[in-house]
């Protein structure tokens, strides 16, 4: 608020100064500048004539009031100082992203890319008609810009190549692709078999017996025949297959056993050994993870380690009448951790007890002989499940023979007559479950049949008689019992399930080439079956689950086959005494 | 040298039915149409992996790109220029 001059109290002002002073301020001009020009021309302290129109001063200077014109216009225009307070709006921000897609299409030059740039430019264009044609222009340039480089000459390429980007490009991007490719685990299996419904014929097929590794060496198995396998107890990867001599190769050692492994994919054999007489039979000493066992066609024994360096063997029994003097074609290591022996017999019937620690003497020998003269020529010999004194041997007459080491009646008890050729192999049932089959024992001859035993009658319970050609091994499953595995010399693999079906077997492989197939063993799990032929080969099957794998109620399930069993048989019987006596 | 001597060993690797080097900008060391096709797809889906891969985290990088189909299976290698493929048939 101003102070209210006194208009009528006021006093000519009394210029003081000579300056010049021209205040500019938001009033109307003076009407007449007299007023200003008196007060510059007079100078003086007269202020002269006395004017109608005054200027007012205040002296104090933080306000300042003119009334000039006042009077003049009579407005009453009154002019003051504000405060003036200080206001800063900052600017309106425009919220803008700075990201932006990744996926530059401007450099694409693939032939697809080509028509999406077409239309982008078709879109360009329609907004901004007028320089259409200069975007075409341009567009067009690019395109043909981004053509020409399409194919790189040869020169470009190996520039390329060797730029030092690129190989290091390469290096890395070669290694994890070489890893990458080296894994062979399916992440898509699908355990429910889903999958396998699709492919029905194929995999089916497969899925009961399928190739898993063939083993031969060049050097040492050709030309050979595999006489024996054995599967590792300790180590269920290792296999040790023998083999006889070699007629291609007078000075190769005559005598070789190989230990092959599943576990890695190389293609040579874990050990090597030799000596120098046909190994006829082989196994891995069981209570010895680093001794294999051998018996030879001399009728020595001979023992392998493999801590040694040596290939040959580390342990030989005599050749003398103490020991053996005919091929030795059955060795096993029977008993427990702390009581066990080493028990081999050879073709003239001989039966010898060896420690594995010194095999310069046998501990005990008994000659098998039946009824008293007989000698007995056993080929294969078997010891029932958890049975050290018991045992059943198979002979080349045909007869199967029980028999016991300890005891009183040492030596042969009983004969079983049925085969019509020399037995080959023999298998005691091994599968323990919740019913105790250890009575029943299988036999494969040169008669083209199996026929099932059981100790408890001398006559046989029944008879396979699907093969055409000698059968050479059976074996029973260690894990199934109902299952048994048996292979001929036409080079046939076949799994009968007694549960299945007795007439035909339940799975059947034949071996490429068909060369006679020697032996047959299961691995220790009962998923693997390794067979040797005759052209030195081992080949390992791996059998589908749904046939290897027992279920609950086979035990059962094989009881009442048995008693089905026996009662045909009995049948069988009555039948053909009744024709005798007709 | 090297690079012929490792490409082959990983084109004659079980299964590898075919191996393609591509660069930045699509082109490939091989004319076949088949592989044009496959080396355009594959570049663009290896970016679109990779700008996806940076979209969730931007410190973050596509290091291998693997596609398994019922029939092959894809391998990419990326890098910051080229790209390195490799089709295998898993089931030998």
């Amino acid at each position: 608020m101003g102070i209210a001059p006194d208009i009528t109290n006021a006093q000519p002002l009394r210029v003081i100064t000579e300056d010049t002073c021209l205040f500019h301020y938001l009033v109307p001009a003076p009407m007449s500048p007299s007023a200003k020009s008196m007060c510059s021309e007079t100078g003086s302290q007269d202020s002269g004539d006395g004017n109608s129109r005054t200027l007012h001063w205040d002296p104090d200077p933080s306000t300042l009031q003119l009334h000039s014109d006042s009077d003049l216009l009579g407005r009453g225009l009154r002019l003051g100082m504000a405060k003036v307070t200080q206001v800063d709006f900052p600017p309106k921000q425009s919220v803008s992203y700075s990201k932006e897609t990744q996926t530059p299409t401007c450099t694409q030059t693939h032939t697809q890319a080509k028509p999406a740039e077409e239309e982008e430019e078709e879109e360009m264009a329609e907004p901004k008609p007028a320089e259409e044609s200069q975007e075409e222009k341009a567009d067009e340039e690019e395109k043909q810009e981004e053509v020409a480089p399409k194919d790189l000459t040869e020169e470009e390429k190996m520039q390329l190549l060797h730029s030092e980007e690129f190989m290091a490009f390469f290096d890395r991007g070669s290694r994890i692709v070489e890893r990458a490719l080296s894994e062979r685990v399916d992440v898509c299996f699908d355990y429910s078999g889903r999958d396998l419904e699709d492919k029905e014929g194929e995999m089916q097929a497969g899925a009961k017996m399928s190739l898993n590794r063939a083993f031969s060496d060049e050097r040492w198995s050709k030309n050979r025949v595999v006489t024996c396998l054995d599967w590792s107890p300790q180590y269920p990867e290792l296999l040790v297959a023998s083999y006889n001599n070699n007629e291609d190769a007078p000075h190769e050692p005559d005598g070789v056993a190989l230990v092959w492994n599943m576990k890695f994919k190389k293609t040579t054999p874990e050990y090597t050994f030799h000596c120098q007489s046909a190994v006829m039979s082989a196994a891995f000493a069981r209570f010895h993870p680093n001794l294999v066992v051998g018996g030879t066609y001399s009728g020595q024994i001979v023992l392998w380690d493999n801590r040694s360096n040596k290939r040959t063997p580390v342990q030989r029994t005599p050749l003398s009448a103490s020991a053996h003097t005919h091929p030795v074609y059955c060795v096993n290591v029977v008993g427990t951790q702390n009581a066990h022996n080493l028990i081999s017999i050879s073709t003239d019937g001989k039966m010898c007890s060896w420690s594995l620690d010194m095999l310069s003497q046998p501990q005990d020998s008994l000659e098998l002989v039946f009824k008293q003269s007989k000698a007995v020529a056993v080929t294969s010999m078997a010891f029932p499940l958890g049975d050290v004194n018991n045992f059943v041997v198979g002979s080349e007459d045909g007869s199967v023979y029980t028999a016991c080491r300890h005891g009183s009646k040492a030596g042969i008890s009983d004969v079983f007559e049925g085969h019509h050729g020399p037995v080959t192999g023999l298998s005691c049932h091994s599968a323990g479950g919740p019913v105790d089959f250890s009575h029943l024992f299988i036999s494969a001859s040169f008669d083209w049949t199996v026929k099932l035993w059981t100790t408890k009658s001398t006559r046989p319970l029944y008879s396979f008689e699907d093969s055409c050609d000698y059968v050479y091994d059976v074996m029973w499953s260690p894990t199934h019992p109902a299952l048994f595995a048996c292979v001929d010399g036409s080079g046939r693999l076949d799994l009968w399930n007694l549960n299945n079906d007795t007439e035909v077997p339940s799975a059947s492989v034949c071996v490429n080439g068909s060369p006679a197939l020697n032996r047959v063993r299961w691995a220790h799990s009962g998923r693997e079956i390794a067979t040797g032929d005759s052209d030195g080969q081992v080949l390992v099957y791996d059998v589908g689950e749904q046939i290897c794998v027992p279920k609950a109620d086979e035990w059962t399930r094989l009881v009442h086959t048995l008693v089905e069993i026996n009662e045909n048989r009995d049948e069988g019987e009555e039948l053909a005494a009744q024709r005798l006596v007709a | 040298m090297q690079f012929e001597e490792t490409l082959k060993r990983i084109q004659t690797h079980k299964g590898v039915i075919g191996t393609i080097v591509v660069n930045a900008e699509g082109k490939t060391t091989l004319d076949n149409s088949t592989t044009v096709q496959y080396a355009g797809l594959l570049h663009q889906l290896t970016m679109k992996a990779r700008s996806t891969v940076r979209d969730i985290d931007p410190q973050n990088d596509l290091t291998f790109l693997r596609i398994r189909s019922k029939k092959h299976e894809i391998m990419v290698a990326p890098d910051k220029e080229y790209l390195l493929i490799v089709i295998q048939n898993p089931s030998e």
